[in-house]
Formats: structure tokens, C-alpha cells, sequence
């Protein structure tokens, strides 16, 4: 069911909930799967995204976004010159994805110091957003609740070995998902908690031989938690 | 809200219990949450707090990003000031404060989407104008906010709430709905009667295109927010008269679902189609983008 406070909310800076808001909240869940400042960020518009980007103020919400901003951010319509202040280059392209992509889809490149990430997703309205991609794999975050993501070579007892870490802590996990490229290549797993994960349990799934990396995602996209 | 899916569930439950509409939503939400309904309420208490002086930064004045906008929301209440009003304090204030929200979201103002920006006016602009013409206070209007965003979310679980989805009757209708439902709440109407409010409603929005000028919420995005919000006060006040709307509220989603569907690309906010292509929209959009 959808909340309430995404009805009435997200308190945000305007003037679009898909355009602005989603895109801010599109790219700050890129910057949090990249974990650390970009120096680059290109951007790849479909669509009414690409069409309307200047006057949604789409290009600023997405460099806001890849800058940690949140969609409430008074600083969003300054998000290009604080970006070229702090020398990260950025860029938007139109891009087409064909007839089945969401008409608010972007693809987002983020590269640091020492590692790129990117990922593929759509603003479904009202600011919520949807990752369809990260690295390429295929996947369904709405980056609101809690989640990690994990890289790692396909190998037998990994997906025991994750949830045992997880088990271990007491915390609950809502639902899974594990693809891979191929047998014994690159594979990757979702895993939706109900709670966040403590850090040193976070370094535990990384120290897991066979892991390459492992993103946490804690409502990166609202559904923050009304305590 | 496994219970609660349809309007249909909302008026069952309602009749089954003692809980007026916004207990239930709230309920419903608290449950989901794992949080409990009084820290919700208050939640709602501080949105409506920014909603409130969403419309006072509004009515300050000032112009849009672009130029194309702003200052409408001001001239309106002045001109009711001024004594010259045609329909009463009530509408001429739900008219200002409507735009007044969307005037100051095309500066990239702080306002609270419901259900998106570009739709964000009518259901604070209404509800505050009754409220200050009822003296209804803040904790009582915001029951009626409650029920506009629970109606809100029953929509959603059925229709993308975007101009690109499903054109603006999936924005402003909805809006415009949502805020059918707080005022027909707040004006005592019982939940069948606000669900029809709300059906009635967004039936008259239907096949509202989405056909931003320039691509920009401005033109007719903010003044349509005005207009909209009439709606919904023609909303509240037939079905508290007994008006009811034959096609139920479910039936006027799915029938806005499908519709959204048949809309060609051009009026769903690609600012392709419709008043952005006119000869005006287009010089306007070739101005702002310096196209030759
Ligand atoms: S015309 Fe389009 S952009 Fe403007 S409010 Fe309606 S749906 Fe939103």
C-alpha cells in the first residue's frame, strides 16, 4: 500500500514531484551505491524526462541529487554552479529506451576517485522513484525501505552464508533476489530488510570470500522512519 | 492495508466500525509503519504547517523561474479584497491560495506535493480557505487533510499519479478529488458521502490533458490548480446535498486508468501536444530556449 505521506509529501522544493524530485532522489541513490564523492556524473535522459529537463529543473535536481542533496534542499536550484564550484563534470544526453521504458527514465553514471557506478531508473510519480538497473543487472529497488546489495562470484553456499550474517542479528529479511551473469560468473543478490543493518555486520557480508562489493541502501528515497 | 483497497473497502469499513475516516486511514498507516497513529497525525500537523506557509510565501508574489508566471494568486485576493467578488470569500480564497502554492513551487519554492507539484495547490488551498472562513482550527483541518491523502493513496494503488503516465486528470483530477474528500469531511459528510464527492469529482476531470508550455509547470499548470480547486468544492457541495455519483469511485479510477492509456504520448507531458504546441507555446518555448 502506498503511504499516506507519499500522497501528502514529500515536502520538496518544486516545481515537478516526478521531474525534480524523483530525479534528485534518482541520483542521490546512485551516489549512495557509488559511497563516495563523484568527480563525474553523465546523465542519459528518455523521453518527457529528456523533453521538459530544463524547465522541471530535472538537470539541477540530478546533480543536486548526485551531490547528497535532499528533494527539500533550498540549494537544488544552485546544484550546477555548486557542482562546478567543487570541479565535478557533468553532462545530459538525450537518450532513446525504446517504447517499453517509463517516459521518466535516466540513466545515471557516477565515477569517483576509485570506483563508477551506474544505474537505470524511472520517476513513477508524485517523487517515487524505481531502480530497474544498477551495473548493469536487472533489478526492482524503490530504495524507500532498507536493502543491501551484494556483487559477488557465483559460487555454492553464498546466499546461506548472507542470510546467516543477517539471521545472526535478529533482523528480518522481507524478500530476495539472486541473478547472475552466468554459471560461476558475476552474480548478484538483493536483500530487503525490515530493519537497517549495523555496520559491523555490513563488514562482515564484504569480508565473505567470493564478495566483490556490497551497497547499502537505507531509505535512500523517503519512507524515512517517523520515529 | 490489506483490508483497505478499494473505495469500496473504505465504505464497508466505515460502516462496520465507529471510526471516522481519518482514524481509519491512520490506523491502517500506523499499522504499516510500525509507528503509532498519534506520531502520524503530528506528522500531518507539521505538513500542513509547511502547506500554510506555502501559500503565504505564494501570496508575497514574485515571479517564476521563467517569467511566464506569478503574481496571479496576489491579484485574486486583492480583488476580493476590493469587494468585486463573484461566488464569495470561500471560493475567491480557494482560487488565490491554489495558485498562490504553485506560484511559489515554479520559483523552486519549498512546498508539500499532494498528490504531485505540478497538483499541489488545490488541496491546501482549499482546505485552508474553509478553514479560515469556518474557523475551523489547524488539529480539525487536518482530519480532513488525513482523509484527502488516504483517498490519495487508494488512487495510486490502481493509477500512476503522473502527467507522464496517465496526462493531469492523473495530477490535478486526483488533486482535485483528494481535496473533494477533506472538505466533504469537514463539512460533516459521512464517508459514503465523501467518497462520492471525491467520484464526482474526478469524473469531471477526465481526459484532462497534460500540455505543459515550454515543458514547464507554469502554463496551464498553475492557474488550472485554481480552476481545479473549484472543482472540488462543486464536489463537496453536491454530494452533501445527496448528489451521488452513479459510476462508483473504483470504476471512475479504472475508467481514469484507461483513458491515460488511450492519450497519445503528445498530451502527457512531453510538451508535444495541446497548448504547448500552439503558435503562442511554441514562440514561448523557442524564446525560453533560445531555438531559431
Ligand atoms: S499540465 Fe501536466 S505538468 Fe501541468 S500540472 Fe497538469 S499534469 Fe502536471
Amino acid at each position: 500500500m502506498i503511504s499516506l505521506l507519499d500522497i501528502v509529501g514529500p515536502v520538496m522544493v518544486g516545481p515537478s514531484s516526478s521531474h525534480t524530485a524523483g530525479a534528485c532522489r534518482l541520483s542521490h541513490v546512485a551516489l549512495a551505491l557509488l559511497e563516495e564523492d563523484p568527480v563525474e556524473a553523465r546523465f542519459e535522459l528518455h523521453s518527457a524526462f529528456a523533453k521538459t529537463m530544463r524547465g522541471h529543473g530535472t538537470d539541477r535536481a540530478l546533480v543536486a541529487g548526485a551531490l547528497g542533496m535532499e528533494v527539500d534542499d533550498e540549494r537544488i536550484k544552485d546544484a550546477l554552479d555548486l557542482a562546478r564550484a567543487r570541479g565535478i563534470a557533468f553532462t545530459f544526453k538525450p537518450k532513446n529506451m525504446g517504447p517499453e521504458a517509463h517516459p521518466n527514465s535516466v540513466a545515471i553514471h557516477l565515477r569517483g576517485r576509485t570506483r563508477s557506478i551506474s544505474i537505470l531508473g524511472a520517476s513513477i510519480g508524485g517523487g517515487m522513484i524505481e531502480i530497474r538497473e544498477v551495473d548493469g543487472f536487472p533489478v526492482s529497488l524503490t530504495a524507500r525501505d532498507p536493502c543491501i546489495l551484494l556483487f559477488y562470484e557465483d559460487r555454492p553456499g553464498m546466499v546461506m552464508r548472507a542470510s546467516e550474517i543477517i539471521g545472526r542479528r535478529g533482523i528480518n529479511i522481507a524478500s530476495m533476489e539472486v541473478l547472475r551473469r552466468g554459471k560461476g560468473d558475476q552474480a548478484f543478490m538483493r536483500i530487503d530488510l525490515d530493519a537497517p543493518l549495523p555496520h559491523e555486520d555490513v563488514a562482515a557480508l564484504r569480508q565473505m570470500p567470493g564478495v566483490h562489493r556490497v551497497h547499502v541502501l537505507d531509505r535512500v528515497a523517503g519512507g524515512a522512519p517517523i520515529t | 492495508m490489506a483490508r483497505l483497497q478499494t473505495f469500496a473497502d473504505l465504505i464497508e469499513l466505515a460502516r462496520e466500525g465507529t471510526r471516522p475516516l481519518d482514524e481509519i486511514f491512520l490506523d491502517e498507516e500506523a499499522a504499516e509503519r510500525e509507528v503509532p497513529a498519534e506520531r502520524l497525525r503530528q506528522t500531518f500537523l507539521e505538513r500542513w504547517a509547511v502547506m500554510k506557509d506555502s501559500v503565504r510565501r505564494g501570496l508575497a508574489g514574485g515571479k517564476s523561474f521563467s517569467g511566464l508566471v506569478g503574481g496571479d494568486a496576489k491579484r485574486v485576493i486583492e480583488f476580493t479584497r476590493g469587494g468585486d467578488i463573484a461566488g464569495g470569500h470561500l471560493v475567491a480564497k480557494a482560487i488565490a491560495y491554489s495558485i498562490a502554492v504553485l506560484e511559489e513551487n515554479s520559483r523552486m519554492g519549498v512546498i508539500v506535493a499532494a498528490p504531485t507539484a505540478g497538483a499541489a495547490g488545490m488541496v491546501p488551498g482549499t482546505l485552508l480557505a474553509l478553514s479560515e472562513e469556518r474557523g475551523i482550527d489547524d488539529a480539525a483541518t487536518v482530519r480532513g487533510l488525513v482523509v484527502a491523502g488516504g483517498f490519495g493513496a487508494l488512487v495510486a494503488a490502481r493509477a500512476e499519479l503522473s502527467g507522464a503516465a496517465g496526462g493531469c486528470q492523473a495530477e490535478q483530477g486526483v488533486g482535485a478529488a483528494m481535496a473533494a474528500g477533506g472538505l466533504a469531511f469537514l463539512l460533516g459528510g459521512d464517508s459514503e458521502t465523501c467518497v462520492h464527492a471525491a467520484a464526482l469529482t474526478l469524473q469531471n476531470t477526465l481526459g484532462l490533458a497534460c500540455d505543459p508550455v515550454a515543458g514547464l509547470v507554469e502554463v496551464p499548470c498553475v492557474v488550472r490548480n485554481g480552476f481545479t480547486a473549484m472543482l472540488a468544492l462543486a464536489g463537496a457541495q453536491t454530494a452533501l446535498a445527496g448528489v451521488r455519483s452513479v459510476i462508483p469511485m473504483d470504476e471512475v479510477v479504472e475508467a481514469m486508468v484507461r483513458i491515460g492509456e488511450a492519450m497519445p504520448r503528445s498530451l502527457k507531458e512531453t510538451a508535444d501536444g495541446g497548448l504547448a504546441m500552439t503558435p503562442t507555446g511554441c514562440r514561448i518555448r523557442n524564446d525560453l530556449y533560445q531555438i531559431k
